[in-house]
């Protein structure tokens, strides 16, 4: 984290957050008591296994869910209460790319629409305008606006989560909560992927939510990793201190099983000598 | 070392119309010795899957059918043999294990029954009750006997995974061939399946074919890596050699490409474009359109499986200005 940012206010707080699911009697604690701050232009990685829940405090975040206790903030204000066109621009504000770049967008709209649709649906611009938005956005991710009136079955996995970013990007928001953005994608279109995330952020002075299983992805990415375990964050840290020295338990029986190809190579060539 | 239990040469498997195949594995040769892991590493469509089942002849066909090439096991021609002998060493000799193992066990039997069924399978007479529980104490399975019971939703996935292996492991195979094995498991439960398939295959002395498409499993136990691309295998050799020494450029790209714990946030260079698609390869060098090596020459001319040493071989023709 810079200097400056230490300074300014923090665009999204969060508070003791609590989201249970199940019976009120015997509820699950999907996730129990969490704190993140992120202020603006700042990446953060969320990392966990399954079921830690980390896709229930994003979802929480976007308010897709409900949550049972805690607060959280955005730029000052508590999300909490906010209905209706508040809502709505709160929405504007944090936007989101999933995992899943096949599921995530209509099988039966060209891609173009669904940039234009998101913006539709905010009121931006004519209709000249917000398609040459799109195409605008269409290069900023590194694809051919030539080919916005494709349907998503004529991408690769790689290009549909240039989409789903452009998606994304459209409304201009302050954070991106990614979940899992290229857990989906082969080894060689991954780096890709994170390349252009990297480069938008630089542009567009946006902060991130990360949140992901992969260690080593999320040490690229982000500035700032919190480890989440069983609904609690067990430790925080910037990635070369948490990854060098890990305090907790569990960071270090995540790092332990990371398959890494530098720290493989080393034991090997260590037990042969 | 010891002779080779498992031979392929020149195999092809194309899908499709015989007129215009798709041509998914494509001239695809190695071997695996006794108690050897090898590892097959690819992207998604190189062909890799389609080279694991072609193994035991397990491809449907139709669609697929075997264009060339040979498998030999213990010098029985397997392409050539019938539903009777080839089920003699399907799951018998060559046994698998899958990536998910929920969808590889039958939802409405339980586990016990069904590890039951496979030792049976092979050995009708075989009073298997006993073994069953010794097969799940054997793949770190606590408490057998009320897994026995369990129905596989009640098991977590990497219980789901080791009982798997204890049905692949039944009739003490001599090949075990692992697809993605862990790649549906979280990290530390990965990270334990792995281990315990290394520690059987030791104790067992089987082969093993690992098909991955993770670098760093690849890197922490295979012997001998082969790394596929677009229905071939571009480069191989022993594992370490591979790995810090590449001589083709996509193995170097793959290498590249992987975020690693201590790289920090330095820059990773990946590879250009996108993994072709099965259905038509490129011409010439099928790494050519994504190369950053790339020569006129690449894109007239197939390059062949170059000899750099004993068991190291590149298709790449200019693997001479990589890493020499």
């Amino acid at each position: 984290m810079s200097e400056a940012s230490t300074q300014r206010s923090p665009l999204l707080e969060v508070n003791d957050l609590h989201v249970q699911f199940g019976p009120r009697r015997k509820p699950v604690r999907a996730v129990d008591g969490i704190d993140i701050v992120i202020y603006p232009g700042e990446s953060v990685g969320l990392v966990g296994e399954s079921g830690c829940g980390k896709t229930t405090t994003g979802r929480a975040i976007m308010r897709l869910l409900d949550v049972n206790a805690g607060r959280i903030q955005f730029q000052g204000k508590d999300i909490a209460p906010i209905t209706g066109s508040a809502l709505k621009d709160y929405r504007k504000q944090v936007q989101m790319v999933f995992q899943d770049p096949y599921g995530s967008l209509n099988a039966r709209m060209p891609v173009g629409r669904a940039l234009e649709e998101v913006m539709q649906v905010h009121r931006m611009g004519t209709r000249t305008e917000r398609r040459q938005r799109a195409a605008q956005l269409f290069e900023s991710v590194g694809l051919d606006p030539a080919y916005m009136d494709r349907y998503p079955h004529e991408f690769s996995g790689g290009q549909r989560q240039r989409i789903g970013i452009a998606r994304a990007l459209a409304l201009q928001p302050q954070l991106i909560i990614a979940d899992e953005p290229v857990s989906a994608l082969d080894v060689s279109v991954q780096v890709q992927i994170l390349n252009l995330l990297k480069e938008v952020q630089q542009q567009e002075q946006l902060a991130y939510l990360f949140i992901a299983h992969d260690l080593a992805v999320v040490g690229y990415i982000c500035e700032r990793i919190l480890v989440m375990y069983q609904g609690k964050i067990v430790e925080a840290g910037q990635p070369s201190d948490l990854f060098s020295n890990p305090q907790h338990p569990y960071t270090q029986k995540l790092l332990d099983a990371v398959p890494d190809v530098d720290q493989a190579l080393l034991r090997r060539s260590g037990a042969s000598e | 070392m010891s002779e080779s239990l498992l031979e392929v040469r020149d195999l092809r498997v194309y899908f499709g119309s015989r007129e215009r195949p798709v041509r998914a594995v494509d001239g695809v040769s190695f071997d695996m010795r006794e108690g050897e892991t090898v590892a097959l590493v690819g992207e998604s469509g190189c062909g890799k899957s389609v080279t694991a089942m072609a193994l035991s002849r397990l491809v449907p066909e139709p669609p697929g059918f075997y264009a060339g090439g040979e498998v030999l096991y213990r010098d029985q021609h397997v392409l050539q043999l019938d539903e009777r002998s080839l089920r003699d060493i399907r799951g018998n000799e060559i046994s698998y294990i899958f990536q998910d193992p929920g969808a590889s066990l039958n939802p409405v039997f339980r586990i016990g029954y069904q590890i039951r069924e496979a030792i049976q399978l092979h050995r009708p007479d075989d009073d298997a009750e006993h073994e069953v529980l010794e097969l799940m104490q054997m793949v770190g399975m606590s408490d057998p006997q009320r897994a026995a019971r369990a129905y596989p939703h009640e098991l977590s996935g990497g219980m789901q995974q080791r009982a798997m292996i204890a049905m692949a492991l039944a009739c003490r195979p001599r090949v075990l061939i692992a697809d993605e094995p862990t790649t549906a498991l979280d990290v530390t439960i990965q990270a334990q399946i792995l281990e315990l398939l290394v520690k059987l295959q030791a104790e067992l002395g089987m082969a093993m074919l690992l098909i991955t498409h993770n670098l760093g499993l690849v890197a922490g136990v295979a012997h001998h890596v082969n790394v596929m691309y677009a229905g071939r295998i571009v480069e191989s050799g022993e594992t370490v050699d591979v790995l810090t020494r590449p001589r083709h450029p996509y193995t170097a790209g793959l290498l590249k490409a992987v975020p690693r714990l201590q790289g920090g946030d330095e820059r990773l260079v990946g590879l250009e474009g996108t993994v072709p698609n099965p259905a038509g390869w490129p011409e010439g060098c099928r790494f050519a359109p994504r190369c950053p090596m790339r020569q006129p020459r690449c894109e007239a001319e197939d390059p062949p499986a170059n000899r750099i040493a004993q068991g190291r071989y590149s298709r790449c023709h200019f693997w001479e200005q990589l890493n020499p």
